[in-house]
């Protein structure tokens, strides 16, 4: 079999799929799981039978996995909490996002590990998202006892787009609005991850370093197109990225990972490192980065593929595209199975897809590679990956968005290339910045300018007649 | 000599071509404060002129309620141009926090 990993991620998927919308229980699951089990050992040595019951015991895998989700631990929180319950918690734990400051609100996510309701104490576990209605500089990983009441996030947009749902899939089922800071006690010690904590610091310092060269707008673009913070990004300028089919780039992706890998191997190689540790080292720099922005989707597909090339050319293996992109989802939906009804795993999962597929195919038939002048080549190997990638999301981004965007092609050819070179400006804005400071000064500006460039260009394809249209 | 992969000279050369545009936009910006425009966005890229839009391109903000937005319409017919956005504020519907939210979307210029 040639592609092992993509017949099991399909397995697993359909498995996921199927449960979601059929009522079957966990144990039902469970026991089908073990009579197939059973079978296969049984006809170990019937090639055949076996990968068939090895296949069928994958999507097993995946429903129970996702039937497991589901279930809430015992002593989570949202147990304790009936729908219309006005008393007053006091919850111990310790903030387990980086918070947000948004229109004068603090949020983030809360690890509850107590609580307590007037005298009655006991240990819990479970998530709350949490809204403190005023600005306080809260940071991951710190202790605090909060207080206030408890109630399920609303939904008011259709089911399958709705807040609620997003919460639900990360595992939040409770929300606590805080309006005055005197519910909020400070608490010694830290909890979180250690990893966590020093990938927040570095980010932060990076944001930082963006900020000291460049004005608030092109920092904000170019702090979600390197460190992935979106929030810094105007209403306006994210809105009319939507419209024009180019928010992905505003989404740390594979490109990114690409670049660091390169950057880091770069460094490692001039500094004279063994191939063994260069790759091993890379792989590291390569996880952090994957904290640095967020360890969303996108980031963790590209940083799996990354990986899995890495270790290929480690243990001099070839590696295969399919295979690659299979194993990244595996990893994410083994660890969250709800992900794959994410608009954001789907969109991620379908362009690399898309791509892999349809490329090779449109650039056989069209081939670039006979123009003359490599300009042309470009341009035209930037229109067949714009519009692969543009037929493979087309349909999930007008489910969920209500949103068909013509011009996005146009504005891909236009505006991948810029947007290359900004984010290669931006790593060399970065590591020039800490090592040669007047040298980040020159190199601010001409990011600055191609940042300009972009969305003047952005501003542009979207004022042309039938760019986009709602519906 | 130094003994440089394809590679290694591939990026020398990127970061000597950026700074050498920054160094001349620099330059330039010095002796001509147009040239700046170059590097600096305009505001309203990043946000929507208060006293231009229109009540169809208010309510594709989706950030208002639609009475609110003919509000702000009405409130610029009868005072004229907004001279600041603090005048948002005496538009009734406009509470401190819609007022929070609604200054990063919009400008006066």
């Amino acid at each position: 079999m040639k592609r092992p990993f993509v017949i099991l991620a399909m397995s697993y998927s359909l498995g996921i799929i199927l449960v979601n919308y059929m009522r079957v229980g966990f144990w039902l699951i469970f026991g089908l799981g073990v009579i197939t089990a059973i079978l296969a050992c049984l006809n170990f040595r019937n090639n055949r039978i076996f990968v068939i019951l090895a296949f069928l015991l994958a999507s097993m895998l995946g429903a129970l996995n996702l039937k497991n989700s589901y279930m809430r631990h015992k002593c989570d929180i949202g147990n304790f909490v009936s729908y219309h319950d006005n008393a007053v918690y006091n919850l111990g734990g310790f903030v387990d996002s980086q918070p947000v400051i948004k229109n004068k609100n603090t949020i983030f996510v809360f690890q509850v590990q107590e609580a307590q309701v007037n005298n009655l104490k006991w240990p819990c576990c479970g998530k709350i998202f949490v809204r403190l209605g005023f600005s306080q500089v809260i940071n991951y990983a710190e202790r605090f006892i909060l207080t206030g009441t408890l109630r399920p996030p609303f939904g008011f947009s259709p089911a399958s787009r709705s807040y609620r749902r997003y919460l639900y899939t990360e595992g939040i089922y409770l929300l606590m609005d805080i309006e005055s800071s005197l519910q909020v006690i400070p608490q010694s010690g830290k909890g979180g991850s250690k990893m966590v904590i020093f990938s927040l610091w570095l980010r932060d310092k990076l944001e930082q370093l963006l900020r000291r060269y460049l004005s608030d707008l092109p920092a904000g673009i170019l702090s979600a197109m390197l460190l992935g913070q979106r929030n810094s990004v105007p209403w306006l300028v994210y809105d009319n990225m939507i419209k024009s089919g180019t928010v992905h780039i505003l989404v740390v992706s594979g490109f990114n990972v690409g670049i660091v890998a390169f950057i880091v191997n770069l460094i490692l190689k001039i500094m004279r490192i063994r191939r063994k540790a260069r790759i091993i080292l890379t792989v590291i720099c390569l996880l952090i980065y994957c904290l640095i922005t967020g360890a969303s989707n996108p980031v963790i597909r590209a940083t799996v593929m990354g990986i899995v090339f890495l270790l290929a050319y480690l243990f001099k293996r070839e590696t295969d595209i399919y295979n690659c992109l299979a194993c990244a989802a595996l990893f994410i939906l083994t660890a969250n199975p709800r992900q794959l009804f994410d608009v954001g795993f789907q969109l991620s999962f379908a362009s690399v897809l898309a791509i892999a597929c349809l490329y090779p195919k449109l650039k056989s038939f069209l081939r670039p590679d006979n123009y003359k002048f490599r300009l042309m080549r470009f341009i035209c190997e930037c229109f067949l990956v714009s519009l692969c990638a543009w037929i493979g999301t087309a349909g999930i981004i007008a489910h969920n968005f209500r949103i068909v965007s013509p011009v996005t092609v146009l504005a891909n050819i236009l505006i991948v290339p810029l947007a290359t070179l900004i984010t290669l400006c931006g790593f060399s804005l970065v590591i020039c910045g800490y090592l040669c400071p007047f040298l980040g000064r020159f190199l601010s500006i001409t990011t600055a300018m191609f940042i300009n460039l972009f969305l003047n260009i952005n501003a542009a394809v979207i004022k042309i007649p039938g760019a986009y249209f709602y519906f | 000599m130094l003994n440089l992969t394809p590679q290694e000279k591939r990026v020398i050369l990127f970061l000597l071509i950026i700074a050498f545009c920054g160094i001349t936009l620099n330059n330039l910006s010095k002796l001509d404060c147009r040239i700046k425009k170059l590097y600096s966005p305009q505001l309203r890229l990043s946000r929507i002129d208060l006293n231009k839009v229109t009540l169809n391109e208010l309510m594709m903000t989706r950030c208002l309620p639609e009475a609110t937005s003919r509000k702000i319409i009405a409130w610029r017919q009868e005072h004229g141009n907004f001279k600041s956005l603090e005048d948002l504020r005496q538009v009734k519907g406009i509470g401190e926090k819609r007022y929070e939210k609604l200054k990063g979307i919009f400008f006066v210029e």
